[in-house]
């Protein structure tokens, strides 16, 4: 659901090369616009070993989608609406 | 005189210069051949070789035999070489660099308030993962904290009795908790407070969570430090008990959502529970020989430059032939894929093996520690571990 904090097999701390991973792959790097490789990235930041690799590479950040079900937000829109 | 005598220094000396360097370097290789590993287990036992050799472990001959060599020596990450110890010795310091040697790390939650959608046991166990950092001397002098058994097990509760912790180790104090408090609220950004309106930017079409809300991501340098008691002194200024990585992802929320909760750090072992252990990895290998014994030269040399992982073997001109010849060059860059062993063309030209006394370990530490400091705490602790199995061999000697 949301980035474990370390790797599974090994320990590593992962959870900090998460958002820093995201970025990297997401954002173009030279002046073509193209974008970093996964593999690329995850040399950048440090995870050399395959068990770490996997941790990041696979990983669905579904609590991204479970954040849109809020109760207490649908609240506060409704709250805004009333006044 | 029987052949099972111990030998004088004059016959020692002799044997020895029997034993050609070659013969001697032999003993201590692994073979590695297309189908099997032979000659596996170390033969520096007495009597290995027949009664004529004096095999007796020496102390001058072992700290002679014995090397450390770093090859790197990074904080989090250090690589070195053990020459010289048996296997059992080497796979010691692992185990206990492992599983040993005690670190901090939040073993309690005690949570008030959680609205956000990472349940609380899952948020108590990531918070438990967290390596933590704080002055070394303070972190030396903080006592164990002996946890209290479960009621209904009788097993637990003879084991907590046997054992000498005072009593005292059971309550949670000063010189044994270390607290650490969370309290985070995630809202909308407000003009007032953040000077960017939230809502009208999400009406706006803005999406990234950090603009619309303050507080949409827990990392984990909002904990909080609350030294207690003793633990200001310790614990000041830049001692302050911190996590090493100050943007570990804890939990997200959204607006309305809250978390409060308050930790109890204590001292543990990895034995007990992997968020303990020092490292990240601790491991080593055998150093791989890569022996040419006939000459690989032209065509075929770099085709066996190619069955190696770059940098292993090198090409040389051959000064008599002027042909290029392929010769060894960095054998601890090798994997031992044993794919030059698949070619019948180097068929009895080469042998691979590994080194039997020559461990390359890589050590790396979560951060608590420095990764060179790991290993001789290893060596400390092996020696202190020596030190009370003697003395219980005293005591069963003489009775007690």
């Amino acid at each position: 659901m949301i980035i474990p904090i370390r790797c599974f097999s090994c320990g590593k701390v992962i959870a900090d090369l998460y958002e820093r991973y995201v970025q990297l792959i997401s954002t173009p790097h030279n002046d073509e616009g193209d974008l970093t490789p996964d593999g690329e990235a995850m040399d950048q930041l440090g995870l050399n070993r395959y068990c770490c690799r996997r941790m990041v590479l696979t990983h669905v950040d579904l609590i991204e989608k479970l954040l849109r079900y809020n109760p207490a937000e649908r609240e506060i829109v409704k709250l805004g609406q009333r006044q | 005189m029987p052949s099972w005598a111990p030998l004088t220094d004059d016959q020692l000396a002799e044997q020895r210069r029997g034993l050609s360097e070659e013969q001697l370097q032999q003993r201590r290789i692994v073979n590695i051949n297309s189908e099997t590993v032979t000659d596996v287990s170390g033969t520096d036992i007495p009597g290995h070789y027949g009664p004529g050799q004096d095999d007796t472990w020496d102390l001058n001959r072992f700290a002679q035999n014995l090397k450390i060599d770093y090859h790197q020596n990074k904080p989090n990450d250090a690589a070195f070489s053990l020459i010289g110890v048996d296997a059992s010795i080497a796979n010691a310091f692992r185990r206990i660099m492992l599983a040993e040697i005690p670190t901090l790390a939040i073993e309690d939650v005690f949570i008030f308030d959680n609205t956000s959608i990472i349940q609380d046991e899952v948020l108590a166990h990531r918070l438990g993962l967290i390596p933590l950092t704080g002055g070394k001397a303070g972190l030396d002098q903080l006592g164990w904290f002996k946890k209290p058994p479960p009621k209904d097990d009788y097993a637990a509760q003879a084991m907590y009795d046997q054992d000498d912790l005072p009593a005292s180790a059971s309550t949670p104090n000063d010189h044994n908790t270390i607290v650490v408090s969370l309290l985070v609220d995630c809202r909308w950004a407000t003009i007032d407070e953040d000077g960017r309106d939230g809502k009208q930017l999400a009406k706006d079409g803005e999406t990234d969570p950090a603009v619309r809300y303050v507080n949409s991501n827990i990392y984990a340098h909002q904990l909080v430090f609350e030294p207690q008691g003793d633990q200001t002194k310790w614990f000041d200024g830049e001692n302050a008990i911190k996590p090493v990585n100050p943007d570990i992802l804890i939990a997200k929320l959204r607006p309305g959502q809250r978390i409060n909760l308050r930790c109890h750090c204590i001292k543990g072992l990895g034995m007990d529970h992997a968020k303990f252990s020092p490292v990240a990895t601790a491991s080593y290998r055998l150093l791989p020989s890569i022996d040419i014994t006939a000459p690989i030269v032209g065509i075929e040399a770099k085709k066996f430059q190619r069955c190696f992982p770059r940098g292993v073997i090198a090409l040389e001109k051959d000064a008599n032939s002027g042909e290029t010849k392929a010769v060894v060059a960095d054998p601890m860059k090798d994997t031992v894929s044993r794919e030059c062993l698949r070619h019948d063309e180097f068929k009895g030209k080469v042998k691979l093996g590994r080194i039997r006394d020559h461990f390359i370990f890589s050590v790396e530490s979560t951060g608590q520690f420095e990764s060179d400091e790991l290993f001789l705490e290893s060596v400390r602790l092996l020696k202190k571990k020596a030190e009370k199995f003697k003395r219980h061999l005293t005591e069963l000697e003489e009775g007690r």
